[in-house]
């Protein structure tokens, strides 16, 4: 099971958060800005691997943090 | 177990500086439920120096105080994670799958959560 | 798979050749559906399927069976309901017994809303073609004695849509019924090779290149289930994708036979009964994206409460088997098939929680695309530049992870 910490309230089971979507940039390789605007409202990364993302401590102080995961062991990374 | 009642008090969202120096008047408990935000039991006014914060009557918290041995015979089957070992403190977090506060002291023990959860929370813990 | 399944089939291992006209990544039942459809349909037989494990390792072999047509807009109920018409004679065509079983799929609705949306669904169902109506609570007692109408006292039934045709199917069936037509045609099935990256000549995809050497290829088709956007990555495709495991358990045999499929989309589970006794449980796809196929107590808790709601007798029997497949969601909650935008690159992908009943369809209409160059009109809806156009086929609340 996913255990995230959190700095207020300390490591809580996933279940205690929402899950808010992960944190990255439209490619530098896409230049129209068209283009720019469809991968940035559509598209995601979805590494298997490490990803940084927003997490949301809904059951515990209510605030947002960011979180370094490797999604293919669904580890939180320090 | 028996009813949670309404807990009266301040809800103060400030910057964690003014939160810190904040001057509580001698007994209070004050839980801090974020750095920047703080729940005030009991209190009805605080001198906070923090031109943007925001301070409210909250009354939206219904809570019991229970001994350590009820917390252990009640409530810890129903908590998946850690308790804080370092007195006093506030735990909050999933208790029996709904969102509840802990405040711990060496001799006893506040159990609260948002009066909307209270129904369930009693019937989830019997 | 195992040898015993093996010498029952007439699987005809190949030799990895350097150059195929068609490289299909993944051995699910996609992949191996699509290579099947062209061989059978477009006499292509130089095409070879490349599987990282075991066909079926996927989430073909981990699915929970359900084939049905009810969906929510008229794109998605056409294309459901080729593909469920194309199982009903699929062991015929394969001359492979998998098991089809037409069983009847009842959603519950516990709310005015969830009725209202109900009705809806029928009604357009009725429309393209699918046969979905509304039943009465005592109607829907009638066909599930095991029912609880009150819901454990908190969600009671108002009632329900029912899709007869709805059906099950044995899945690993499926898939080796696919190879096995596939293999007899000429098709080359080559298990534990896993693609590493793709071979380019320009922005071209000009083959793959693989655990045991580079392949050459005319075209290659992606069929990786959950791990698309790695493969995509390759080719500098991006993708609406994001990878969600998706759990499932079962329990031990109840000794009554347990009819249809029970489906709540408000409580989000569902449930059936296998052939061989035992009652299957899904619910919803894990929040976070993640590979990972770890199963979680906080889910078999959550989904065996939300079920027992609805069959009170769920308490007397035990959990036999829980497991994890990582699915391929859309941003829209509907499929992806087609052209990339790159030459030579195609993908079949978006399938999600609910793409075992689009193995016919997903297969023929993609091998079609493939031999003739032209998206067939069931395909057009789902291309994937719909999300650059504003055309997006949002349908979240039909999908219900079966
Ligand atoms: C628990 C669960 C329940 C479900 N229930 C239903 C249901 O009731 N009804 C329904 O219609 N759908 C259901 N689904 C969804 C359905 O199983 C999938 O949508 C469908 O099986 C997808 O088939 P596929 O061929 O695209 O992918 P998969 O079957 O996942 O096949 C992909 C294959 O690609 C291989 N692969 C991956 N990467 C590489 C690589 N780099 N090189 C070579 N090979 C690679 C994998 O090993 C795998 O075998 C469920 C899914 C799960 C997990
Ligand atoms: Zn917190």
């Amino acid at each position: 099971m996913l255990w995230i910490p959190c700095p207020t309230c300390g490591r809580r089971p996933v279940e205690e958060y929402r899950f808010g979507g992960e944190l990255r940039g439209v490619p530098d390789r896409i230049t129209d800005p068209i283009e720019r605007d469809v991968d940035y409202v559509w598209m995601f990364d979805n590494v298997a691997g490490v990803t940084t993302e927003r997490w949301f401590h809904q059951a515990g102080c209510r605030r947002w943090l960011t979180v370094r995961r490797d999604t293919t062991t669904d580890t939180v990374l320090g | 177990m028996p009813a949670l009642e309404t807990l009266p008090g301040l809800r103060i969202v400030a910057s964690p500086e003014a939160l810190d120096a904040a001057p509580w008047s001698a007994g209070t408990v004050v839980l801090r439920f974020a750095p920047d935000d703080a729940f005030a039991i009991g209190a009805t006014a605080v001198d906070i120096a923090d031109d943007h914060a925001i301070v409210a009557e909250e009354s939206g918290f219904v809570g019991r105080w229970l001994t350590r041995e009820e917390l252990d015979d009640r409530l810890v089957t129903h908590i998946e994670w850690p308790l804080p070992t370092a007195l006093p403190a506030l735990a909050q977090g999933l208790i029996a799958g709904v969102p509840a506060k802990l405040w711990l002291t060496t001799d006893r023990v506040l159990l609260l959560c948002a009066a909307a959860y209270a129904a369930e929370l009693a019937d989830r813990l019997g | 798979m195992n040898e015993f399944v093996e010498r029952r089939l007439t699987l005809r291992w190949q030799q990895a050749k350097r150059a195929y006209d068609v490289v299909i990544v993944g051995g699910g039942g996609h992949g191996l559906a699509t290579a099947y459809y062209l061989a059978a349909r477009h006499g292509i037989t130089n095409v070879a399927v490349v599987e990282a494990g075991y066909i079926g390792a996927g989430n073909s072999g981990r699915n929970t069976t359900i084939i049905r047509a009810n969906y929510g807009i008229p794109e998605a109920v056409r294309f459901y309901q080729h593909s469920l018409e194309l199982y009903q004679t699929l062991e015929d065509e394969l001359d492979c017994w998998m098991m089809y079983t037409t069983k009847g799929i009842i959603w519950l609705a516990h709310t005015e809303t969830a009725m209202r949306a109900e009705r809806a669904r029928s009604l357009l169902n009725l429309a393209c073609g699918a046969e979905t109506v509304m039943l009465t609570p005592q109607e829907v007692k009638a066909l599930c004695p095991q029912l609880d109408l009150s819901g454990g006292g908190r969600y009671p039934v108002l009632g329900a849509s029912y899709h007869p045709a709805a059906a099950t199917a044995r899945h690993d069936r499926v898939v080796w019924a696919y190879a096995q037509g596939a293999m007899r045609l000429g098709v080359h099935v080559l298990q534990h090779t896993r693609v590493t990256g793709l071979l380019r000549d320009g922005a071209r995809v000009t083959g793959v290149e693989t655990s045991a050497g580079p392949i050459s290829a005319g075209q290659v088709l992606s069929a990786v289930g959950g791990n698309v956007s790695t493969l995509a990555a390759y080719a500098d495709v991006r993708l609406p994708i994001r990878t969600h495991p998706l759990q499932a358990f079962v329990t031990n045999d109840y000794e009554q036979a347990f009819q249809p499929i029970l489906s709540d989309t408000e409580l989000l589970c569902y449930v059936s009964q296998t052939e061989r006794g035992q009652m299957l449980i899904g619910a919803e796809f894990d929040a976070q994206p993640s590979y990972s196929l770890k199963s979680s107590f906080s889910f078999l808790q959550s989904s065996a409460a939300k079920a027992m709601h609805l069959l009170p007798f769920l308490r007397n029997l035990r959990v036999l088997r829980q497991w994890t497949g990582i699915c391929d969601i859309s941003a829209d909650f509907s499929p992806i098939l087609g052209e990339t935008g790159v030459e030579g690159f195609l993908v079949t992908t978006g399938w999600g929680t609910w793409g075992f009943k689009a193995i016919p369809a997903g297969g023929e209409l993609m091998a079609e695309l493939i031999a003739s160059g032209r998206t067939p009109p069931l395909l057009e809806p789902f291309r994937l530049d719909r999300f650059a156009s504003d055309q997006t086929m949002a349908d979240p609340g039909s999908t219900g992870t079966h």
